[in-house]
Formats: structure tokens, sequence, C-alpha cells
């Protein structure tokens, strides 16, 4: 069965005055039926850049200068960046919604919440008034809110924790096949994110759909995601089933991201920050953007860019060509990678 | 946080102070009370400043009969006959003088007018009012409407040839000075090239022309009108359209607008809804502001085209030191600024829900 979403050497570029930024490079990823993947990296790292790219909403000094994005659904295969104005406009939200990093300004601030879904729904083609209404309460339902009072209030009535399960449950309102969720918790409090992320495990299980998970946090990716692909300015570095990121990573900068995340088991001084910081790209350097931060680096890295390629495990790849030397050092033990190498 | 019957009532029993407090916490009756106490400290000001003028209606009326006169009366005989002219006691008090005019003017009584005698000052307003009121107003929303299209499409079409003509454009009608732009019309459209009849455009109707809901009518108030509108219209159309821009720009921007885009909602809502909307807020409070600037300035342009209008009458009224008239045709136009504000203010509290809707859980 072909994958839902399916992203093939993906380039974005914005134009800058001081020449062509390159925010995402040659990235391929898929994303299967009912799978949860998670991208992750740093700020800059072109992540957010990513998302938008798939539902063509790019700001207007930035352009898709390669690639292929294919969205399957029902067996029939199109290729986004191939569809004309309005047969974009049908595909968002039905196919693909975009649930935003900030649902605090998601919102059109001076009409309610119930003429937003509404405004959803029909420009979508749904004109039963009432079978809108049915669907926004059980789904809203859904999101442990009460549908009555969130129809009939204004946003700025609604917590920023109330707002983004609105985002979501309006995100669901046309069955999309896939929800892509950018950062969906940072601008919330560690309760609220918790809150958010067992929703959406609970909302998947009960509706099916596939998601792209784009985050920072790696904790959230881990509890949400089936795969994950790292990025590191703008190349997809590392994609591997989540378990064999987290216990067998194959990329050093894999290795940098688990171990800056501090944990409740972990000795205090355990963490650790990568070193130096993300490379300028307009000119980034020479062979893999990653070598100058790099412990591993050798001078071979700075020869050529590393393809992502896979490793010693299946469905595994790493653009590294040193990963056999990360793997001797973590190997394939189910420990954290931080006390690997303590 | 709406003030019910009862809790007047309670409020009433609780002393002046309470009541005051009552009001002032209810939105729309607290706007209300700020309303009035601008237009009692406007008229207040009104009256001892023209007073302070140079010159006393009666010292005006004494020289133009003696002048009339050819020297047939003596200054005391002029004296006395001008001072039986006027219907108010000049030479009372001027405290005694405020409080009888401010006790007529709460009976709704603005008066008589000191030089055409017999006439209330309120039949005089009446009759130019609703020119200035038309030609004023026609001005003002045709070139918001017209100035909120440009600046929404300019914006839509940032720093196309479109948008540097409309912006261009605009900045250059509106920093000419309605008064510069009036004159050129006279002296170069009227005078020198003679394509306007400027002469048979005066007043506000056609004489011989009977008031009515009738199509001539209609037309040729349109026809007189037309160059005061004209100016009010190009004046105003630049400040709307660089305005409107501005705002438009700022709303593209928001998240909200790249998220209806998200949720595949069609431009034409997009734009009217989201954008437009968002846009046009910023502008309600403007329009206001301007409702006063236009009237101010019709003073001057209805001078220019001898429009009967109150500008014209009020020019005249000062010259001639007719207090009651000038303290009236103030008065009216402060209300009428007035309530052109709090209009803005309450139809902002209904546009934005985010400013406590009357009545609402965040007022």
């Amino acid at each position: 069965m072909d994958p839902i979403l399916s992203v093939q050497e993906l380039s974005v570029e914005y134009a800058t005055r001081r020449g062509a930024l390159r925010a995402a490079r040659d990235v391929s990823f898929d994303v299967e039926s009912g799978e949860t993947v998670a991208i992750i990296g740093e700020s800059g790292s072109g992540k957010t850049t990513l998302a938008v790219a798939l539902v063509r909403l790019l700001p207007r000094n930035a352009r898709v200068s390669a690639g292929a994005i294919r969205f399957t659904r029902d067996g029939i295969t199109r290729d986004v960046l191939r569809l004309d104005d309005e047969e974009l406009r049908e595909f968002r939200w039905r196919e693909c919604a975009l649930v935003f990093q900030s649902a605090l300004n998601a919102f059109n601030p001076v009409i309610d919440i119930w003429s937003q879904f509404l405004d959803t729904a029909r420009a979508h083609g749904m004109k039963d008034t009432k079978a809108v209404r049915d669907r926004s309460f059980e789904l809203l339902d859904l999101v442990h809110l009460d549908p009555e009072r969130v129809l009939r209030a204004y946003p700025h009535e609604l917590s920023g924790g109330m707002r983004q399960r609105v985002l979501i449950a309006l995100g669901l309102l046309l069955h999309p096949a896939l929800l892509i969720l950018d950062e969906p918790t940072t601008a919330l409090d560690i309760l609220t994110q918790r809150a958010i992320i067992d929703l959406l495990r609970e909302l998947r299980t009960k509706l099916g759909f596939s998601m792209l998970f784009i985050s920072h946090d790696l904790s959230l990716a881990a509890e949400l995601a089936d795969r994950v692909v790292t990025m590191y300015a703008g190349r997809a570095v590392e994609r591997a089933g989540v378990e064999d990121l987290f216990y067998r990573p194959r990329h050093p900068y894999s290795i940098g991201l688990l171990r800056a995340v501090p944990r409740v088991t972990g000795a205090l001084g355990s963490v650790a920050s990568i070193p130096g910081s993300p490379p300028d790209l307009i000119s980034p350097p020479p062979g893999c953007p990653y070598h100058p931060r790099c412990p591993l680096a050798i001078d071979a890295c700075l020869a050529a860019v590393p393809p992502l390629l896979p490793v010693d495990m299946p469905r595994h790849d790493a653009a590294c060509i040193r990963w056999q030397e990360v793997a001797r050092t973590i190997g394939t033990a189910e420990r954290h990678v931080a006390e690997k190498l303590a | 946080m709406s003030v019910t019957p009862a809790e007047v009532r309670l409020a009433a029993r609780l002393g002046p102070r309470e009541v005051f407090g009552a009001f002032w916490t209810h939105p729309v009756l607290r706007a209300a009370l700020k309303a009035i106490l601008t237009i009692w400290v406007t008229t207040t000001l009104t009256f001892f400043l023209i007073r302070l003028m140079p010159g006393s209606p009666v010292d005006l009326k004494i020289d133009e009969l003696m002048q009339t006169s050819n020297g047939a009366l003596t200054y005391d005989d002029a004296r006395a006959i001008a001072s039986g002219l006027f219907s108010i006691d000049l030479n009372a008090p001027l405290h005694e003088q405020y409080l009888s005019f401010m006790g007529n003017v709460l009976h709704g009584n603005l008066g008589n007018s000191f030089l055409s005698a017999g006439t209330s000052v309120t039949s005089i307003i009446l009759a130019v009012l609703p020119w200035t009121l038309f030609a004023v107003g026609t001005g003002l929303l045709l070139s918001f409407s017209v100035g909120i299209a440009l600046g929404l499409l300019a914006a839509y079409r940032r720093n196309s040839f479109f948008d540097r003509l409309v912006t261009t454009g605009g900045s250059v009608v509106s920093s000419i000075p309605n008064y510069l732009l009036a004159l050129m019309i006279v002296v170069i459209l009227g005078s020198q090239l003679r394509l306007i009849p400027i002469a048979q455009m005066r007043g506000a109707f056609s004489p011989g022309m009977h008031p009515g809901f009738t199509l001539d009518f209609i037309g040729d108030i349109f026809y007189h009108a037309s160059l005061p509108i004209t100016i009010f219209f190009l004046t105003q159309l630049g400040n709307w359209i660089l305005s409107m821009r501005s705002a438009t720009l700022a709303a593209l921007d928001e998240d909200y607008v790249v998220a209806a885009r998200a949720r595949g909602l069609t431009d034409g809502r997009i734009t009217t809804a989201y954008v437009g909307r968002n846009a046009i807020l910023p502008l309600v409070t403007q329009f206001a502001i301007a409702t006063g600037f236009v009237l101010g300035g019709a003073v001057v342009i209805e001078q220019i085209f001898v429009y009967e209008g109150i500008g014209l009458r009020l020019l005249a009224a000062i010259n001639q030191r007719d207090y009651p008239l000038v303290q009236g045709i103030l008065l009216i136009t402060t209300t009428a600024v007035v309530i052109a504000n709090l209009a803005a203010d309450l139809l902002y509290g209904r546009l934005d829900p985010r400013i406590g809707r009357a009545g609402g859980a965040t007022g």
C-alpha cells in the first residue's frame, strides 16, 4: 500500500538580501497510513518550513525549488505541487489539516468559534448547518470541552490549552487523512502539554488518522511517534523507528539531541548541550553541515555531503559516513544513550 | 455588568456618588456621560471665547447705522437704536448671561439671532445644517468606501504598478490643503478655463427649485454640492487608502489569515471576514475623528464655493458678532462630532468582541 504522504527530495528556498536561503534540502520521508511520524530538530532546522511547504502555505519570499509531495488517499495519488489553486484549496484541511504552533492566534479574533467551524465546513461544500453543528459537538466532546459554551465563545474568551483543543477539533472536522501538528504544545504549560499529548493519542486510536508531529521536544516525540526524522540545517540526517532512534541512534546529531534532554533518573550533570550553533543556511560549511560541531568529525567529513543511507538496523537510515563508529560506542542495547556514554 | 432598573433604584437610595458610580461602570452609560460632559465644556468655552472677541454686536451695529445714515445719526442715537434691536441684555454681568443661556439651552431654546431680528437660531440652523451634513456626509462616506476598496486592493497587490499609483496619488492629493485645492478649482477650472460654471453652482440648490423627493431636485442638490463633495472626497481619500493599505498588510501577516488559508476557505471569504473585517477596525475610530475635521473644514470650503451650509452661516455670524447664532451653530456641530465619536465607540465594541461587549462577561 502506498504511504499517505510521500515527500521526495524536497527543497525550499527563501529569497533574502544575501542570496537564497535553503531552509530545506533534499528532504525525503514517508508517512504510512495510521502512522505518526515526528520531525525533530533545533530551532532553525527547517521543521516549520517543511510543515507549511506540505500544504503550500509558504510565505511570499519562499518557494519549493525541487522535489515532490505525493498524497495518496483511497488509491488516488496526487502531486500536491501540481494542484491548481482551486484543487489546492479543496485539498487543504479536507485531506491534510495543519494544527499551528500558536493556536492562540490561529482564530479570527472578531468572529465566534462556531462561525469559524461553519466557515471551514462551508468552504468544503458542507451546506447542512445541522450536520456541521452535530459534527462540531461530537468533536468538541472528543477533545473534552463543553461544545455549547465553546462554540458561542470568541477566541479571546478561551485559555491557551482550550484553544489548542478547539484547533485540534477543528482540524478533524472534515475527516482528514493526515494531521500535521507544528509544535502543538510549545506555547502551553507542562500539565496542559501532557493533556494535549494524551488527547492526541486517544483521538488517534478512536479516529485512525495519520500524524506528522513537528517538535523540538524529544520526550513528546517519543510518546507519540512511530517513526522519527531528525533534521539538521534543512536536511533529514536520520530516519528511524522511535525505539531505534532513542536507543540506537546512528547520527552524532541525534545523540547530541538525546543527551540534551534531562531525565528524571539521570545524574545531575548528565545533561550536555551541543557546542556551537547551527550553520548559516545561505553559505553552509562544506561537506557534512554538522562537522563543525561533531566530536567524531574527520577530514573526510568535509569532502562531500553524506547521503542518507541504510545502517545496521532495518528501516533505519543515517547521513553520516562514521555511523559505524557511532554504532560501536552506542551498540544495540535498550538503554538510554546518555547512560551508554557515561 | 448591565445595570438593571432595580440596581438603579438601589443606587438612588445610596446617594449621588453611588448613582454616578453605577453610571460610570456601565460602558454605554459612561460613554454617554462623557459625551454630555464634552458638549458642556465646549459650549461653555465657546460662550466665553466669543465674548472675548474685540467689538460687541452693538458696536458693530452702531458703526453700520452711522455709516448707512451718512452722518444723519449721532453716536447716541445710533446706540439707542442698536440696543433696542437686541433682545439680550449685553450689559448684564457675564455669569448671569451664561446662566440664562445654559438654562435656555437645557429647554431646547437657542435664542434669537441678533441680526435677523425675530428669527430663531434653531430655524436658521435647521435651514442650513442639512446641506452641510449632506455635502460632508456624502464626501466622507464616498472617500471612506472608495479609499478602503483601493487600500485593500493596493495591499493585495503590494509593490505593483497599481499599488504605487494609488499610494503616491493618494498621498499627493491628501497633502494639498483642502482650501488650496478648492481655490485651484475656482480659479483654474472656473475663472480661467471656464470649464465649470462656478457662479451657477453657488447655493444649495437652484432658485425656483421646489424641494421634494423628485429626481430633478435630487439631481440639482448633487449638482450644487458636487464641488464641496469633490473637495471633501479628494482630501480625505489618500488618508483612507494609506490607512487601509497598512492595516490590510498587517492583517495579511496575521496567523489567523494563514490558518484560514490552511483551512481551505475561499479567497472571497478570507478577504472580507478575515482580512477586511480586522483591517477596518482601527479605521472606525479614524472615521469619527475625520468627521470633526471635515465639519471644521467645511467653514472654509463653503465660503470658497458659496455653498449655503452651516459653515458659510457661521463665518457671517462671527463677522457680525451674532453671539446666539455662533453659540448655536457651534453647539450643534460639537454635538454632531461628539455623537459621531460616540457612535464609533459603540460600533467598535460591536465590531471587535475583545473591546467589552456591553453586558458581556468581559466588559
